[in-house]
């Protein structure tokens, strides 16, 4: 599992790529949580090439969501798979963030 | 403790008893205690109005008497009023006075003598004189007053008028001459022409009637009248003899009270009218009184009490013997209530020993069949659950079931009837089925072996409708017998009726045959047996459940006592409080058998170490590989999988030892299991609540999503605490 962030034109994009169980959870969640301190702006999670992910990895996008949500910022989930829209869908994600293509 | 238990019922009727003697008494006292007030209020004023009565009777009688004393003294009044101008016209000649006496007499019969009585001196030629006319034999006689020893100017009727100047009743007296005549003079004075008394008219009028008119007034049998003169003479009385001889006065010191005496004689003699009681000769009594005008007489009736109240004495003593009788009545229908009330209690107590007999016969029937659920936790591929409603204390209802040489045994039947007889022959019937069934293998020949048996001894020609199968839990092979019971449901891939021969019930003769049958049940068949309460259970508009509602409701896929649940659930909701008419029984089959020929299994044994999660990938892509499964199921899979393993791995056993999680995988035709096994505290993941999904971000929690997402991807979750282990059954269809 390996997260990589930019920056563009003041939005922070996080490129996640591999898969996000309950370990790969663990390993990136000070990764996510310094994420967490630039909520104040737009993030950008691009999930193109995320092919999995358990309650755990949901569980960072959320504690993210709620950050930005407190800071006034806004987090956009891009490229997400059909999989893991499903799952999204599931667990009422698909109402707190904004998805785009 | 037979005994112990009659004694203690006697000695609750002796209770009753003492309490309904007491309110009893208290009854009877109430009563007579009313009825002796109404007694009272009435013999009160009955009292007044009959001493009222009594008082207007001794007026009116008072008032006649007066009326006839009255009229005889003005006749005598008149007489002489009228003629007191004769007399002083005669006294020119006085010898001719002796005319207007005589006038008098002759014109009044009420006048017995009359005089005309000269002033001593008046007349020169006669110092005195007076000539007196009375009747003797019928005729009007002359005799002369003017006598020595007479001396009439000495005499009060002569005196007094010329005192007093007008008209003067005298005392009465006894007449010396004419026997003993009572008699009274009135006399007046005649006034000469130069206005002088010259002389005083006179007549005399005897009070023998006075006696007559008097004693006439007997408005009771021994009451009397009594006439006073003005000076207290006794004129008329009951003592003859005292007659004009006594005055009141002299009785005074005689009387009993002598206040009361002395009160009544001065009312009396002062001219009043009223009445007062009086006590004489120790008899209470009532004096009515009332004067006469002119003579200055008083009259008096006297009556006694106990006269006047005879009447109401003879209706007390009614009074009181009608209240005695209605007392004695009173009692009497208290006794036949208390009587009747005792009997009551010895029924109610009958009743409740029944009924608790029934209740020990309820706990005794229900014990008699299978009644812990699940009754085979430690088995895999059976699940089964069943209940018995009898609509009376007992029931004719039963099932039984249990497991020998890995075959379920199990059946089900309806005795024909309810309550009592028929739970005799449901203990009966349930007997046989655990007798004959321990050494058959086929249920065709334990229906006919009970059918015999029971036919046999069958003397009450009750019948039990019975439903007898065998199913092989190795191979689901089910044999089964029916007896005159309902078809039961069977549920496949959709819910049929089970194919059954009706034949017989049980008992109707021996040596009947029945027809055995056979079916196959796959992984995952049920089957449903009732009896008719269930679907012939009433509403209050006496609609029927039927089996329209029956089957909606096994169409949801649920387990044994899921299923179980919601039926009784759905009834008593359909029977909306309508009285239970027939015993309801239910039993369900869930055939789980997990050892078919078309299986294979998987194991994955994990350490309680996260890292270990990754393993899960390759041992989910391993199954997809088997049964070639599309991604998106292989990676739902694998999400499940991981969750329920993690929840395992963070929180089965205390940090930092040492646990294994079990991970096996069951793939049949169209189905995949995942039974997660591990040796943790007892922890229910499925117990846990679901989360608000639709809760804005700042309310939702972090945790409560892996058993959410368990949940939603496999078609059935279940977890077991079985041999000190936490199992998890998660299935899912493919």
């Amino acid at each position: 599992m390996e997260i990589k962030t930019s920056k563009e034109n003041s939005v922070l994009t996080a490129r996640l790529i591999g898969r996000l169980d309950t370990p790969a959870s663990q390993e990136i969640a000070p990764q996510m949580n310094a994420l967490a301190e630039e909520a104040d702006g737009t993030i950008v999670l691009d999930c193109t090439e995320l092919n999995y992910i358990s309650s755990s990895g949901l569980r960072l996008f959320l504690t993210l969501r709620k950050a930005a949500g407190a800071k006034g910022g806004k987090i956009i989930v891009k490229g997400i798979s059909n999989d893991i829209r499903t799952v999204f869908m599931m667990t009422g994600f698909l109402n707190l963030f904004q998805i785009e293509e | 403790m037979k005994s112990h238990k009659l004694k203690e019922g006697a000695s609750a009727i002796k209770d009753i008893l003492r309490h309904s003697a007491g309110m009893g008494l208290l009854l009877v006292i109430v009563a007579a205690l009313t009825l002796e007030l109404t007694g009272l209020v009435q013999y009160y004023f009955s009292k007044k109005g009959i001493r009222e009565e009594a008082s207007r009777r001794a007026e009116c009688q008072l008032e006649a008497t007066r009326l006839q004393i009255v009229d005889i003294v003005d006749q005598a009044e008149s007489a002489v009023r009228n003629s007191v101008w004769i007399a002083r016209w005669c006294l020119e000649n006085t010898d001719s006075l002796h005319a207007v006496a005589r006038r008098i007499v002759e014109d009044n019969p009420v006048v017995v003598g009359s005089t005309v009585a000269l002033v001593e001196g008046y007349d020169k030629k006669h110092p005195l004189l007076a000539p007196y006319a009375c009747r003797e034999d019928g005729n009007v006689i002359i005799k002369s007053l003017a006598t020595e020893e007479y001396n009439y100017p000495a005499q009060e009727w002569f005196t007094r008028p010329i005192e007093l100047d007008e008209g003067y009743w005298s005392e009465p007296y006894v007449d010396i001459g004419g026997g003993d005549i009572l008699m009274t003079t009135y006399s007046m004075p005649v006034h000469d022409a130069a206005g002088r008394i010259a002389a005083v008219l006179t007549a005399d009028i005897s009070l023998d009637w006075l006696r007559e008119v008097v004693g006439g007034a007997q408005i009771y049998p021994n009451a009397f009248g009594v006439v006073l003169s003005r000076e207290g003479q006794l004129m008329v009385s009951p003592a003859e003899s005292l007659n004009m001889r006594s005055s009141i006065n002299d009785f005074s010191s005689q009387a009993e009270d002598r206040r009361a005496f002395d009160s009544l004689s001065r009312s009396m003699l002062s001219g009043r009218s009223g009445n007062m009681p009086f006590k004489a000769a120790g008899k209470k009594s009532q004096v009515y009184f009332a004067p006469v005008e002119k003579t200055g007489w008083s009259m008096s009736i006297v009556i006694p009490e106990d006269e006047i109240y005879s009447g109401i004495k003879n209706v007390g003593l009614l009074v009181t013997i009608l209240q005695l009788i209605g007392v004695g009545l009173l009692i009497l229908i208290l006794y036949a209530v208390a009587k009747s009330q005792m009997k009551y209690r010895e029924i109610s107590d009958k009743k409740e020993r029944m009924e608790s007999e029934l209740q020990i016969g309820r706990g005794i029937q229900m014990s008699m069949i299978p009644n812990i659920f699940p009754p085979f936790p430690e088995r895999r591929d059976i699940d089964m659950s069943a209940c018995l409603v009898p609509a009376k204390e007992v029931g004719g209802d039963l099932y039984d079931f249990y497991i020998r040489d890995e075959k379920l045994y199990f059946c089900i039947g309806d005795v024909s009837g309810k309550g009592v007889p028929a739970s005799l022959v449901m203990a009966v019937t349930r007997s046989l089925f655990r007798t004959v069934s321990a050494h058959e293998k086929s249920p065709q020949r334990i229906v006919t072996a009970m059918n015999d048996s029971m036919s046999d001894m069958n003397e009450s020609s009750m019948f039990v409708t019975f439903f007898c199968g065998i199913l092989d839990l190795s191979t689901g092979h089910l044999r089964y017998c029916n007896a005159g019971h309902n078809p039961p449901f069977i549920f496949t891939d959709k819910i049929a009726k089970l194919d059954v021969v009706p034949n017989l019930p049980l008992g109707i003769a021996s040596g009947m045959s029945f027809q055995e049958q056979e079916t196959d049940l796959s992984y995952d068949d049920s089957l449903f047996l009732y009896t008719d309460g269930l679907t012939e259970a009433e509403n209050l508009s006496h609609e029927q459940f039927g089996e329209a509602r029956l089957e909606a409701i096994l169409h949801v896929r649920r387990s044994a006592q899921g299923q179980m649940d919601a039926v009784r659930e759905a009834v008593e909701v359909f029977v909306d409080g309508a009285p239970q008419s027939d015993d309801l029984t239910m039993l369900f089959i869930h055939y789980l058998n997990d050892k078919r020929p078309d299986s294979s299994e998987r194991h994955l044994i994990l350490h309680n170490d996260i890292q270990q999660i990754p393993q899960l990938a390759d041992f989910v892509e391993t199954i997809a590989q088997e049964k070639t499964l599309d991604q998106g199921l292989v990676m739902g899979l694998n999400l499940a999988l991981e969750e329920a393993v993690t929840n395992v791995i963070l929180y089965a056993y205390p940090k930092g030892s040492d646990g294994l999680v079990d991970v096996e995988a069951i793939l049949g035709k169209n189905r995949i299991d995942f039974i997660i096994s591990d040796s943790g505290t007892p922890f229910d993941p499925t117990a846990a609540a679901e989360p608000d999904l639709n809760a804005p971000v700042q309310d939702r929690p972090i945790g409560g999503l892996g058993i959410h997402l368990v949940k939603t991807i496999m078609d059935s979750v279940s977890y077991q605490r079985s041999d000190g282990k936490n199992i998890l059954t998660m299935i899912k269809k493919i």
